[in-house]
């Protein structure tokens, strides 16, 4: 048969596309992000350089007098000024009068040097002051520079002269955009939070797992497969509900059952039991919480997986050993969990890797709380980069943060293939060839 | 020779048809403005910008000029999402003309071109903005330049509710004579803890309602680390001042072990904190000036003065009674044309008229920003506004304008939950967050 290669690569090229631009991409960047110490205060799309009072501090100990020099703000009412005012084709009278008035007048702030200027008789609007005031600024402080060339260049003009070596540290201290950096990774590796972000997210995805995701699955998919098939249906059903309730509804569900004014607290109210936040009242509590919250969505999926892993064994094998006087036991030891090798795999691997990942629920009902006892890793990566109280967005830390879980997911999974010995799983079928 | 009348007739007309052609070139402008924090009683912050543009429209058409501005407003009535949704919409260049923000904001916007300064657009030395008080002004600058221009003040009292002060002990004439106690230093924190006591040992509240503070983290925690002597910048460089945070931390630690105050405070629903402060299920809490609004107008308390003496914050070991404000700053953002921003900033200056101030100062129970707007009736005749500025205001301090105050907030607050909620003892939690300070803001932060 002849094949085209062509057609192969033109078919796939929608879903290639779409993988780079939406996988990829998103990847790529966070590793870019990650090298950065990018945040709200640097920007993302680079900065300026920029003579403040605080870059003429940290140069104080090594270029202590050009610090002082350049900490100085002078306006200079001079020729040079007045010559750049008429190119500049305002009023004619603006220049005249600050010739014949206030030539050789040296003012200390900006502020001071337009008090003058507004007060000239032709009344200059605010925007022309300004326009104006910057012809005479003699100083460098707060001017923003779109290039170091401009930078310096205006420093010598000014009379400072530098080596190399000070330019290069006038520059540094100087920008404001963002630079390269590996601190990121410091930060994370020796701050004592991270550490507890750490086992708080291990802690969270191996209990979830094994509780939840793959044994309460397990257990759901086989006693439904010995339940008749009309109330077998009935039970998966319901244990589906959890994922296709939107998520906020379904959370906002578990919160009227665990508020000070909820079910929990009515019911055990009746009592004379006190109400009580279930959900925040404790590290212990949020956690039993935010694991029955996730383990309930994830158990379905793992029941859908098992059953039909179950219903793919040939009902043979169970005739064969009810003949043999085998008991349920048996049959799920020796039958069933055999032959779930593989999607025991798939389910534990799969939901290793979503829970990393996944934070919704968390952030919807204890926002990481009480005490940022429920932060995991994902949910700190947000609220680095992407939202926190005081606005200071750490892109640069958020995105390290999350190329950790990159990293920590790939090792899982290979570890993961090792342990099923997935090459077995795969090992060419001997019928073809 | 009826063809010269005709022409001249003709001519006259093209004349007056090109001036009234020039007369009629509507200049149309559209601007937005946004507001972090905002509640149903803080709408004048961003009405007050639409009412300026209607007097602007006027001044245009009384010089013969036509204007037309369009105001689309955006108010949000929390934090996180406001200041996540605006710094991504400033870095992707969709940002609003005007934002109503916190001050602390400017040193890291300013820093990353988000914002213009606003005295490049607005003259400083003119009428109303010459009149706005000095500290406040300086409160919205940076590096020496005006960025913002003051939208509100406030500060942020002790409250303390009446009919339980009583039944521990207080005589009215005690309770009169409160507010001048604490100022003196003769009342303090550790005074709070032990009434706060008192009240849940008499069955009054409830255990842990005896001392019902802030839900989420806010700038009132520097208060308490003021209280005990602390100090977060000095000559333009953050302070840590280890001893001071720790006696703060361990006051919530202290807080939590003598059970007035719930371990898993922090994160509770804000609507009930409301609704039981409210309703007198608290004893002692905190807040700002504009609770009173809101206690007032939407949790049904109409007999304030009544129910609720309030006090600066009270000292603690080494450092005196204060209050904080965090005013609220008209910024205007990069990444317009100039004349656009030059009209932003107009509304902006016509917004911080006396008159039109005091609405959202009244309505919101927040602070003028000159002393003029204190003159205004609705101003003048408020008792709330009268009180709170005369026994608040003159001890009031601020967040510093820093760019990397964020940091150091931030780090602050997780630590302090942590001391709180028993996670870490006060000890280390002032050590993790020196650690943590020392690797993320170096030498820009002095720890002693």
């Amino acid at each position: 048969m002849r094949t085209s290669r062509t057609l192969g690569i033109i078919m796939i090229a929608p879903a290639a596309t779409m993988i780079f631009l939406f996988y990829l991409m998103p990847a790529i960047l966070t590793g870019i992000f990650a090298m950065t110490n990018m945040s709200t205060a640097t920007g993302i799309s680079g900065g300026v350089y920029q003579v403040t009072q605080s870059a003429a501090n940290r140069l104080q100990d090594d270029m202590p007098e050009l610090a002082a020099g350049i900490a100085e703000p002078r306006f200079v009412i001079d020729d040079e000024g007045l010559a750049a005012l008429e190119a500049l084709k305002l009023k004619p009278g603006y220049v005249a009068e600050l010739r014949g008035q206030h030539v050789g007048a040296v003012f200390a702030s900006r502020r001071e040097a337009e008090r003058v200027i507004k007060a000239l008789k032709d009344r200059p609007s605010t925007r022309e002051v300004k326009q104006i005031s910057d012809l005479f600024n003699r100083s460098v402080l707060n001017t923003r520079f779109e290039t170091r060339d401009a930078l310096i260049g205006s420093l010598e003009k000014l009379g400072f002269t530098m080596t190399p070596e000070e330019q290069d540290k006038v520059a540094r201290v100087t920008y404001t955009g963002w630079v390269w950096t590996t601190d990121n990774f410091r930060v994370i590796a020796s701050s004592p939070d991270m550490a507890k972000i750490f086992f708080n997210t291990a802690f969270y995805v191996a209990v979830t797992l094994m509780l939840f995701n793959v044994s309460y699955a397990l257990f759901l998919a086989v006693t439904t497969h010995y339940m008749p098939p009309a109330t077998a249906s009935v039970f998966r059903a319901v244990w589906l509900l959890p994922r296709i309730t939107p998520v906020v509804i379904y959370v906002l569900m578990w919160k009227w059952l665990t508020w000070d004014n909820g079910f929990i607290s009515m019911f055990l109210g009746q009592f004379g039991v006190p109400p009580k936040n279930y959900l925040l009242d404790n590290a212990y509590n949020a956690w039993f919480f935010v694991i029955l919250i996730n383990g309930f969505i994830g158990a379905s999926m793992g029941m859908l997986v098992f059953s039909s892993a179950i219903k793919a064994i040939p009902q043979t094998h169970f005739h064969a050993s009810e003949v043999d006087g085998a008991s349920r036991w048996q049959q799920i030891r020796y039958i069933i969990l055999p032959q779930l090798r593989w999607p025991i795999l798939f389910v534990t691997c799969y939901q290793t890797l979503s829970l990393l990942a996944s934070f919704n629920e968390i952030l919807l009902s204890t926002r990481g709380g009480p005490g940022r006892a429920t932060e995991v890793w994902s949910l700190a990566a947000y609220h680095t980069a992407l939202n926190n109280y005081t606005g200071n967005l750490e892109y640069g830390l958020g995105a390290a943060l999350a190329l950790v879980l990159v990293v920590i997911g790939i090792v899982l999974s290979l570890i993961y293939l090792r342990i099923f010995r997935y090459d077995t799983l795969i090992s060419k079928p001997l019928i073809e060839d | 020779m009826t063809v010269l009348p005709i022409l001249k007739s003709a001519a006259l007309a093209a004349v007056l048809l090109t001036s009234t052609a020039v007369f009629a070139s509507a200049k149309d402008f559209s601007i937005s403005v946004w507001s972090g924090g905002s509640g149903p009683n803080d709408n004048y912050r961003v009405d007050a910008i639409e009412i300026a543009a209607d007097i602007l429209e006027r001044e245009a058409a009384v010089r013969g000029e036509q204007l037309n501005i369009i105001v689309q407003k955006t108010p949000y009535s929390g934090w996180e999402d406001f200041k996540q949704a605006l710094t991504l919409a400033a870095e992707a260049k969709k940002a609003p003309n005007i934002v109503a923000t916190g001050h602390e904001d400017i040193g890291p916007w300013a820093q990353a071109g988000l914002i213009v300064p606003a005295e490049d657009y607005i003259d400083l030395d003119a009428w109303p903005i010459s009149d706005i008080y000095p500290n406040l002004m300086e409160i919205a600058s940076f590096n020496g330049t005006v960025y913002g221009i003051p939208q509100d003040a406030e500060s942020r009292p002790f409250f303390f509710w009446k009919p339980y002060m009583k039944a521990i002990g207080y005589t009215d004439a005690d309770l009169e004579a409160l507010p001048a106690k604490v100022e003196k230093g003769e009342y303090t924190l550790k005074n709070v803890l032990e009434d706060a006591k008192k009240m849940q040992d008499k069955g009054l509240v409830q255990a842990g309602y005896g001392f019902y503070p802030r839900t989420n983290n806010g700038p009132d925690y520097w208060q308490f680390y003021t209280s005990f002597g602390g100090v977060m910048e000095e000559e333009g460089k953050l302070v840590f001042d280890k001893a001071a945070m720790k006696r703060t931390y361990q006051y919530f630690a202290d807080l939590v072990a003598a059970g007035v105050t719930k371990k898993n405070h922090i994160g509770m629903p804000g609507d009930q904190w409301w609704k039981e402060v409210a309703t007198g299920k608290a004893g002692i809490w905190h807040g700002g000036t504009w609770h009173y609004a809101r206690l007032v107008n939407q949790e049904g308390l109409k007999d304030f003065f009544d129910n609720v003496q309030f006090t600066l914050i009270p000292a603690g070991e080494g450092g005196k009674a204060n209050t904080l404000t965090h005013p609220l700053t008209y910024l205007l953002m990069a990444g317009h044309d100039q004349e656009t921003t030059q009209i932003a900033a107009d509304l902006v200056k016509i917004a911080s008229e006396p008159r039109i101030n005091a609405l959202h100062a009244i309505k919101s129970a927040h602070l003028g920003i000159s002393p003029s707007e204190t003159k205004v009736d609705l101003y003048s005749s408020n008792r709330w506004a009268s009180e709170a500025t005369e026994r608040l205001l003159p001890h009031a301090n601020a967040m510093p304008n820093n760019a990397d105050f964020g940091k150091y907030w931030t780090i602050m607050w997780k630590n302090m939950e942590a001391a709180w909620t028993g996670a870490k003892t006060a000890d280390a939690a002032v050590n993790d967050a020196e650690a943590e300070l020392k690797s993320t803001l170096g030498s820009a932060i002095v720890i002693r």
